[in-house]
């Protein structure tokens, strides 16, 4: 099968796969499979979740990201660091400190993504109160979640509110201040997010809401760690604490589950965190029954983006550190909700166009064939022990089934069915 | 008419005043489904009448099955159990009649939109019911049309 990573955030490097079972047995939708002793990734049913890439014990799943290399081409850097890189390096480290050692690492302006998170909070509020009539409303922070309900939950799409994630409004809105401030030609600003997924890369180079991101890129938290941890340790302690800069609790606890709904108003909502978790929730909604609830805030990785797959400090204890930063900012509101709502009107978080349904592929185009793969299907699962070993190749003996009817396998694959047949 | 080989079909046991489980049989018809290949919109209409008619079952009957069949042109779900029944049909057709008890409705069922929400759904949808031994419920959503 050719397949292309093209468009995907994540890679096998070969020769660090000994072609074990982990990345295969833990993936969601089933799109890995051991291949002459090698992972491979099927790109075509990937949602660039990142399970893989935590599972992997020899480093072999590898993220895509940009490097800061790549920034050289242009004149003028921003970087929009994710919050959730306050919370990496302690809960001494203040979010000051840290932007402030990132533009000294040759960003000419590091904006705190915060503040646009506090905006988007708002501009949701007003999308709700304006819609009434469809329940749940599916956040739209989390890009995978966004291709999961595209891709498995189709039907679901329109649940997704149209409003761009605080990261992409943020560059949106600093493209267009910066190139008029400093009189620079927009495309010659590159502007880049710290992020603590590879999932980012997909949304800017493919975005399903726009025709172009806002962003040029993403930098992965993991890679620019020692180099601020570095920074913040030779810095002269006791600089910057800045209670007086414009930002709240909200804000800044935005990328952690729950983040996106305790700030509002309404009160009948939902947060879920996990791969699994989200699709459990996911099948609820298609199923009807979450009608009464107002907003479903699902976000793909384990307690939300702190933990992402790109983070360095445990996730509790990012928890921990951002619960302390809420507490010190304050949960009061600080963005000036007219300039909002003004915002809002003039369609400035709105999606370009709505997302289309991307289904994945069926057992076949033509229905009836399709049909008699099922039942091909069928047949072959009765042949097999129902063990779900993984030796095959395949994640379990339903996904080998299918891969025999597909003719991309074959029962001798199974080392079961092999012991079978020397039996006889 | 579809031959047994163009068809694709299974059987689910559905227990009566099983809410644990209540939900699982209409789930995995969903799945089988995208397996296809078929319409999303078709999914989001086979999903709730499957969902209903199994919740109807759970909460009103002592046990029943459902047959659910695909082939290239139609989906079927034929839902049938053994319980009370229902004394007036037409009326259980009605939009918010229900026959369900307090304590069901404080779990949030007893809408009285069941069988309406079934029917609105369906392309043909019969339903035929004999007091004091139980119903059977038959449903067809034709694939070529999105309704």
């Amino acid at each position: 099968m050719t397949t292309t990573s093209r468009y995907h955030s994540i890679k096998i490097n070969k020769k660090k796969c000994i072609g074990c079972i982990h990345c295969m047995k833990g993936c969601p939708t089933r799109a890995i499979r051991i291949r002459n002793g090698k992972a491979v990734i099927q790109y075509q049913k990937c949602i660039d979740c990142g399970e893989c890439l935590r599972l992997c014990p020899y480093d072999a799943v590898e993220p895509i990201t940009t490097l800061q290399a790549d920034l050289k081409r242009f004149a003028y850097k921003v970087a929009i660091p994710s919050p959730v890189l306050y919370s990496q390096f302690g809960t001494q480290t203040t979010p000051a400190e840290i932007l402030h050692v990132l533009q000294h690492m040759g960003f000419d302006h590091v904006y705190d993504e915060a503040r646009m998170c506090e905006m988007v909070s708002t501009a949701i509020e007003i999308y709700l109160d304006g819609h009434k009539t469809t329940r749940p409303i599916i956040s739209s922070t989390c890009p995978v979640v966004v291709r999961l309900i595209q891709r498995l939950f189709p039907s679901l799409r329109k649940l997704i509110i149209p409003i761009e994630p605080p990261r992409e409004m943020a560059a949106k809105n600093l493209r267009r201040e910066i190139s008029q401030r400093h009189k620079i030609a927009p495309e010659d600003i590159g502007i880049i997010h710290i992020t603590p997924c590879a999932a980012k890369m997909v949304s800017i180079n493919r975005p399903l809401s726009m025709k172009r991101s806002y962003l040029d890129g993403a930098i992965s938290i993991h890679d620019i760690y020692n180099e601020i941890m570095m920074r913040i340790k030779k810095t002269n302690r006791s600089l910057l604490l800045d209670t007086e800069r414009p930002v709240s609790g909200i804000g800044i606890g935005w990328t952690m589950s729950g983040g996106e709904i305790r700030g509002m108003k309404y009160h009948n909502t939902i947060s879920v965190s996990g791969v699994l978790d989200t699709i459990r929730i996911l099948e609820d909604v298609e199923a009807g029954k979450l009608k009464d609830i107002e907003y479903l805030e699902c976000l793909i990785c384990p307690e939300g983006c702190i933990g992402g797959p790109l983070t360095v400090e445990n996730r509790f204890i990012a928890q921990s550190t951002i619960n302390r930063l809420k507490r010190v900012y304050g949960e009061k509101k600080t963005v000036d909700v007219r300039t909002v709502h003004r915002l809002f009107k003039e369609k400035f978080f709105s999606f370009e166009h709505s997302i289309e349904p991307k289904p994945f592929p069926g057992l076949d185009a033509d229905r009836a064939e399709a049909i008699k793969m099922l039942n091909m299907k069928e047949n072959i699962m009765k042949k097999l022990p129902g063990k779900d070993c993984g030796a095959c190749g395949a994640p379990d003996c339903a996904t080998l089934a299918e891969d025999i009817a597909l003719g991309v396998a074959n029962l001798n694959d199974c080392v079961f069915c092999k012991g079978d047949r020397h039996d006889k | 008419m579809a031959s047994q080989k163009d068809t694709f079909q299974q059987k689910f046991k559905i227990k009566g005043g099983d809410f644990i489980k209540a939900g699982e049989s209409s789930c995995e018809i969903r799945n089988i489904l995208k397996g296809i290949g078929i319409d999303a919109e078709i999914i989001r209409r086979v999903a709730i009448a499957a969902y209903e008619a199994e919740m109807n079952v759970v909460m009103y009957a002592q046990h029943g099955t459902i047959h659910f069949t695909v082939n290239p042109q139609e989906i079927g779900i034929i839902v049938e159990d053994r319980g009370q029944g229902i004394v007036d049909i037409e009326r259980a057709m009605q939009p918010g009649y229900s026959t369900a008890t307090e304590e069901m409705r404080e779990m949030g069922f007893g809408a009285g939109m069941g069988l309406p929400n079934i029917k609105k759904n369906s392309d043909t949808f019969t339903i035929t019911s004999k007091v004091g031994k139980g119903t059977k419920l038959e449903i067809v959503i034709k694939l070529n049309n999105t309704k």
